[in-house]
Formats: structure tokens, sequence, C-alpha cells
């Protein structure tokens, strides 16, 4: 790119003084990003409140937004499509697939995310980005908001470990409970589950844990987790037997 | 699992088959209780097939071509037919091709509806089909070198790239039209599907004459992937990505395919919650296509109002899965997420406002005057035509098909609903979009039952072993039709081969009839209503061959043309 161009793409959005133009092109995306820009540019969500219109050819736009991860039979349709556009443009790469091919980053059809074929000036994150990130990259993208991700790295100090949750109960019954809740009621209920009974086992006074247990299993109101309580209770019965 | 010879579903087709043939079986085996693999002799295959499909009732519901030779030398060949008559089961029409001589007897002359397959298995695995007359690549780009298969386990890495040789198509378009006529093509950056596509119309004046389309822009190679870089247990994750409409859809084929082939019982609150997620999905999709009709129709108010009503889909999506979409809820075994009293409390108050809402859109929609008009008598699929060609979803259920993989081979929790199968005789766009708001009435109505009726007990299985070399189908009925995927197991925790079929790849073949004899601005709201979904825009190319002169418009402008019907493009 050359200088003029930069120096114009700066200025683009300063003073375009009217709505932005965005071009779509799909050069290989499943169609769920597709999907989530529709969700963004009709009522509830609404990005043309924000001026940010969708427009039928690339010869209209100031932003060309790329989704998929590039195909080997899109790649000479989006770079046609990149060429088409006027300068000064900018190029978004939206979705896991544009920004780097994601899951389908060195298949054999597959030339990587968009920044293989075309500069990207602004990523667009997530499979698929929910309407909430596709205004908020757009905002970036008008330098209407500030980039919020900042990376910072954790250095251990020297007194520092990582706690042992639940010291209390044993490392076996522990690994038991939280196998029995997942198959139960998955990876993130179960583990709701799971700790709210280990914290009835590890409560002061270990001779009432019998009590405790009958109590959370009858206090619960929702049935399907009385359910998944008593489950655990046998696995607990289980192992002391 | 070879099933119990008590509960063996489909043995008269076997017996039917011997009859009719004596000698070309070579042997039978049972997948699970209602899947049968029957080895046929590679002369007998085309005659094997067309006997099931014509004579009993059966539907080709996919094909796989198989690389076996590490295993037994021979590539294999399995044409999976839907049987829908007297015994719903699937019946596997095998077929052994020696290593040196890569050729089998197409079996597209007889039945038509193999000709998508036999064109991707002559790509992929260099098997040729003698006699199919369609000569043209199907998947592969057209510049991807000659001989080099890469399906096939001794030709490449999945990670090798050819170097482009050329920046242009050169892909020939197919007319059979007696008169001369005017090309339109459209696309592939364009218009009204999941995937770029490149549409070419041949028209005479307004009417379109014939059609041609090439697809397969976007293939990327996931099946070599889900052989190659994943664990047979990631692939749920990759199969989600197939769609992204319909990605749940896959998921489940996928897995019950691995489950079916290994004998894994999924418990029942896990089969009931997939399908709750599965009908989720298809108020969201149906709704994605009400709105594409007033679109396309010109009814553009009602495009937005049915958007923003679907938004209430995508909340339900969340609170169930964690995500609007690309689920991920599956493992093999059963389901990541159980739903909880909150959930479901939450559920049947967000179905209960979409059901009114909804009906009111609906009721309005319809009462549109000009809509009628529009949707009426347009992109008639007739129904010998969907007879020959295999469609599914409402595509072949509004041509006065009753085919429902729900309701013909119940999977997941759909054992524990009465699934009503809707069809209309219409055979048009109208029959299309009205079995459309059919079915997300029922979708609701089977969510409800569901959730006021879910088994209890565990909603995942841990409990089973990677087997080597198993096979096994599995399938769904996605927003658009039946999803049917093929698995074989290898013998490092990873697949030896996937086989997944997309419900819309058997409806493109008919899209083609269902252009014929009508006009121009029709043509949008007509692949529309096969449900592929707008997807990006482009210009449209009209080369008018009388005048020898060529003109681009703005597909938008096609699509102005399409909901206006005034001031031709073509003029």
């Amino acid at each position: 790119m050359s200088n003029e161009v930069a120096a114009l793409k700066g200025r683009l959005l300063k003073s375009i003084g009217r709505s932005i133009y965005v071009y779509r092109v799909d050069c290989g995306g499943c169609n769920g990003c597709e999907i989530e820009i529709f969700a963004a540019i009709t009522p509830i969500f609404d990005v043309e409140r924000f001026g940010i219109k969708v427009v039928p050819s690339p010869r209209h736009a100031d932003i060309l937004l790329y989704t998929g991860a590039v195909t080997r039979a899109m790649r000479m349709p989006a770079i046609r499509s990149y060429e088409a556009a006027p300068d000064p443009k900018i190029v978004v790469s939206y979705g896991a697939c544009g920004c780097t091919g994601g899951i389908f980053h060195d298949l054999y059809c597959v030339w990587g995310g968009t920044d293989k074929i075309v500069p990207v000036d602004v990523y667009i994150p997530g499979c698929p980005p929910t309407p909430q990130a596709t205004i908020y990259g757009f905002a970036m993208a008008l330098g209407l908001l500030e980039q919020k991700l900042k990376e910072t790295t954790h250095v251990e100090g020297e007194d520092e470990s990582v706690p042992l949750i639940h010291p209390g109960v044993p490392y076996g019954l522990r690994v038991a409970l939280e196998r029995r809740a997942r198959r139960m009621a998955g990876y993130l209920q179960g583990r709701a589950c799971a700790e709210a009974f280990m914290g009835a086992l590890e409560a002061p006074e270990p001779a009432q844990v019998d009590m405790r247990i009958t109590q959370l299993i009858a206090k619960e109101e929702d049935p399907r987790r009385a359910e998944i309580f008593t489950q655990l209770k046998l696995v607990f019965t289980g192992m002391l037997a | 699992m070879t099933g119990s010879k008590d509960f063996r579903i489909g043995q008269i087709y076997i017996t039917a088959l011997n009859e009719k043939m004596p000698d070309a079986v070579l042997d039978t085996s049972w997948q699970t209780d209602n899947q049968v693999t029957v080895t046929v002799k590679l002369n007998s295959l085309p005659d094997a097939v067309a006997t099931l499909y014509y004579e009993h009732d059966g539907w080709l519901s996919t094909m796989v071509g198989n690389d076996e030779r590490p295993l037994n030398g021979n590539y294999g060949l399995y044409y999976v037919l839907s049987m829908e008559g007297a015994e719903k089961c699937h019946v596997i029409v095998h077929a052994e091709i020696p290593e040196d001589s890569p050729e089998f007897p197409s079996v597209t002359p007889k039945v038509p509806a193999a000709v998508w397959y036999e064109r991707e298995v002559r790509d992929m695995l260099g098997l040729q089909p003698i006699g199919l007359p369609d000569e043209r690549r199907l998947v592969l780009p057209d510049d991807w070198p000659e001989g080099l298969y890469p399906l096939r386990k001794d030709t490449m890495d999945y990670r090798f790239r050819p170097q482009p040789t050329t920046d242009n198509e050169t892909y020939k378009f197919v007319n059979d039209s007696k008169v001369e006529t005017t090309v339109v093509p459209l696309g592939p950056l364009h218009i009204t599907s999941d995937e770029p596509g490149h549409f070419r119309l041949f028209v005479d004046g307004e009417d379109i004459i014939d059609a041609d389309y090439r697809m397969f822009y976007v293939h990327r190679g996931m099946e070599k992937l889900a052989e190659t870089r994943m664990g047979y247990n990631e692939v749920t994750f990759l199969a989600d990505r197939v769609c992204g409409i319909c990605g749940y859809a896959h998921s489940v084929a996928y897995a019950s395919s691995v489950e079916n082939a290994l004998g894994i019982q999924v418990p029942a609150r896990g089969q009931a919650i997939r399908a709750i997620l599965l009908e989720t999905e298809r108020l969201h999709s149906h709704l994605l296509n009400l709105g594409l009709v007033c679109h396309f129709t010109g009814f553009d108010s009602g495009f937005m109002q049915f958007f923003r009503v679907r938004e209430k889909t995508m909340t339900l999506a969340e609170l169930l899965t964690g995500a609007r979409k690309t689920y991920a809820m599956n493992l093999i075994g059963g389901v990541r997420r159980d739903i909880l009293a909150e959930q479901r409390l939450t559920t049947l108050k967000l179905i209960g406002e979409l059901r009114g809402e909804v009906k009111r859109l609906v009721d309005m929609l319809l009462s549109t005057p000009n809509f009628g008009g529009r949707v009426n008598g347009i992109g008639r699929l007739d129904p010998k035509i969907a007879r020959d060609y295999s469609p599914v979803g409402p595509v072949v259920r509004g041509s006065g098909h009753r085919r429902d993989t729900r309701a013909d081979h119940p999977f997941a929790g759909y054992k524990l609903v009465d699934m009503p199968v809707h069809t209309q005789t219409g055979c048009d766009v109208l029959s299309r979009t009205l079995i459309r708001v059919e079915e997300f009435f029922d979708s609701i109505a089977i969510i409800e039952k569901l959730l006021s009726d879910t088994p209890t007990g565990p909603i995942l299985t841990e409990d089973f072993a990677y087997v080597p070399h198993k096979f096994a189908l599995g399938y769904t009925e996605a927003p658009r039709g039946e999803d049917m995927h093929w698995s074989m197991t290898g013998d490092n925790q990873k697949l030896y081969r996937w086989r997944c079929r997309a419900s819309t790849y058997n409806n493109w073949p008919v899209l083609r009839y269902m252009l014929r004899g009508n006009t121009i601005s029709d043509a949008p709201l007509i692949v529309g209503s096969i449900d592929p979904c707008y997807s990006c825009t482009d210009r449209v190319t009209i080369v008018d061959v009388k005048k020898a002169r060529a003109k681009t418009v703005s597909y938008k402008e096609m699509e102005r043309y399409c909901r206006e019907r005034s001031d031709s493009p073509l003029k």
C-alpha cells in the first residue's frame, strides 16, 4: 500500500460525512457468519442506526467484510472484489475462519485466512462472532472505540501457589462425584451441582453430614437438581461402603 | 453390532433381490437392527440399486466411495437407500472395485438421483463411472491437477496445495434448450445460496429455458480433515461447522453414525435433549426462510418482522447451549449440557411468545394480496422428477411425497413423540412455504412435549470402547431435509472414512427443473425456496446471444426486479 493510500485511509472515516457502505465477501464460510451479520443488520441489533449499510457491489464499498477461510475456488473472485472496491478501503476479516482459516487452516483446498490474499485492517474473531461483537468490531474499524483487549502476563510470586479446591473432600471421592455429576448434567450444570454437594460434605461437624445431604435434597425446588443430588449421594454412600 | 436375528429389519428386500437377481448378492451384514449392507457383484450394481429404488419405494440417500485398498485391496462403493415402503430401514448396496481397474458401471442411467454422487466419486477417488453422461467435475476446483484424487489414501498429504494454474474458471455449462437463448450468469459472489455458487440462466426474452450451475466454491476438504488431523471424538465439533445454519443436525448425524457403528446406547435424556435442540435449530432456520420469502416477493417489512421475531429463537439457543450458533453440544455418547428447571421454564415462556407472534405474522403474510400472486404455481417441481432425483425436506414434501426422516426412521428423541408429516400438492413455492409454516408450529409442540416429559437419568455415557473398522449410518432431519452421514472407524482413534451428505446436496439437481418455464424475475425466489440461504451479493452478467453483446447489471438490480417486477434489466 502506498503512503498516499494509507493517509487517505486514515482520513476516510473522519471526512466521509455519510453512511459507511459495507460489502460482504463470502470466500468459503459455512454461513454461520453470514447469518450473524444478518442478525446484526435486522431489527433488535440494527447496525443501520450507526450508519452502517450493506451494499450489493464492491464498487460502492468503503469496507469489505471477508468471511470464511479462503478456498482455492474463491481465491480469484475474492481478489477481484478487493480490486473492484475503490481506494481507500478498509478490510475487515470476520469470524474464526476469516481471521486465521480456523479449523480449516491447513487443508488442501484452503488458502488460509483473509490476510493470506488481501491486507486486513480489523479482525472480528468468534465462531461465529455474536452481533454484539460485530457492532463492536465495526465501531473499532470506524475509529469510534479503542481496542479493549490488552495483553497481560502473570508472573508467579515467591509465596504464590494455587490452592486446592475442597481440601476436606478426599481426592478419590471428589473425582467420583465430579464424574457422576458430569454424566448426569454435563460440564457446566454438573459442575455447579457437584460444588453444591461438596459444600454440604465439607461443612463443619462431620457427624451431621448425612443430615445435611438429606436437607440439601429436600430443600431443592428443581426436581432435576434433586435427582442429580440423589445420584451424588449414592456415589458418596457407595464410597463409604 | 449385527443385531439379534429376531429384530432384523430389511430381510424382505434381501429376499426380493435374491429372487430377481440370483447369484448377484454375495454377502449381507447388519450394522444395526435396521441397517443392512448388501454386497453385490459389481456388474449387478445398477440393477440392484434400480430394483430397490423403483420397485420397493427406495430413495437414494447418499453414496459413499471408500479407498479400502489397505484393508482388502479394493475400492468400495456404498449406495445408501432409504427404504420407505413395507419395512422402513436403510439398505446399503455395496460393491467392490478391484485396484487395477478403477471403474464401475454407472447407476445414473437407471436412477438419475445418483448423478452428483458419481461425479463426486470420480473427482475424489478417481473411480470412473462407465456410462455416466456428465463428464464434468463437480467438487474440485477447475484448476485442480488431473489425476490427483484427494481421498485416495496414498496420493497426498491433507495439507498439499498444488499451485494454481489459471485465474479463470473453465467450467462448461450445459444448455438443453432447442431454441436460441440468452445467457444470464449469476455469481459466484452473489445471491440466494448458502455458499458461493455460479448460475447460468439460459433465457429467451424473459423466460428461463434452461439453467445450469457450478457449486462447491467452498469445498474445503472436511472429509479428508476428519480422517487425518482429528480424532473421531472431535469430529462432532467439525460437523457443527459443516453448515452455519443447520450445523447441529450434522453434529447429531455424525455422532449417531459412530454410536451406531460402535453399538453405543445414548441415554434417553441425552436423546431427548438432542431432539429439543434440533427443533430449536429448525425454529430459527424456518423463520429465516419465511423472512427471505417475504424479501423476495417485495414484502420487506415482513422480512424485518420475521427477523425481529427470529431473535427469540437465537436467545433460546443461547440459553440452552451457551452459543447462538455452532452449539458444540454433542459428544460421542451424549450431550454436554442438561436442561434444568430454570432453562425449562424460560424455554416454555419463549416458545409461547413465538407461537403467538409468528401466527400473527404468517396470517399477515398470507393475507397480503400480491404474495399469493408471486408464489402460486411458481417454481413447480413435478412429483415424477422429485421421485427420480430423491430431493429431501420441504422440497420433496411440497411435491406430495411423504418423506420425513423423523417419522420414517425415528432417531434421537423422536421415538418419544408422535411425528406429524405435512405434505402439499401444489409443488410450487407456496407449498414449500406452507410446509415450513406448519413445521414451525410442530417444532414448538415437539419442544413442549419433550420438556414436559423429559426422561430422567444421565445425559452422557462413557461406557464404550473404540473398535477398529466398524461402519454405520447416522441421519437426522435438518430444516432443509435429511442429513446422511456414513462413518468408518480406523485403527488409530481416528476415522478411516467420513462421508457427510448435507440436505441441500440432494436438492440442487432438481433446481434446474424448477427454474425451467419461469421468468427471470422469479429466479431468486425459486432458488430461495429450496432454502439455501442468501449469503452474498454480486454481479449479474447478461449475455445476449442474439445481439452478441454483453451487459453487466448488479445482483441488486436482479433482486429489485424480482421484488418490483418493473423496468426489466434486460431491455
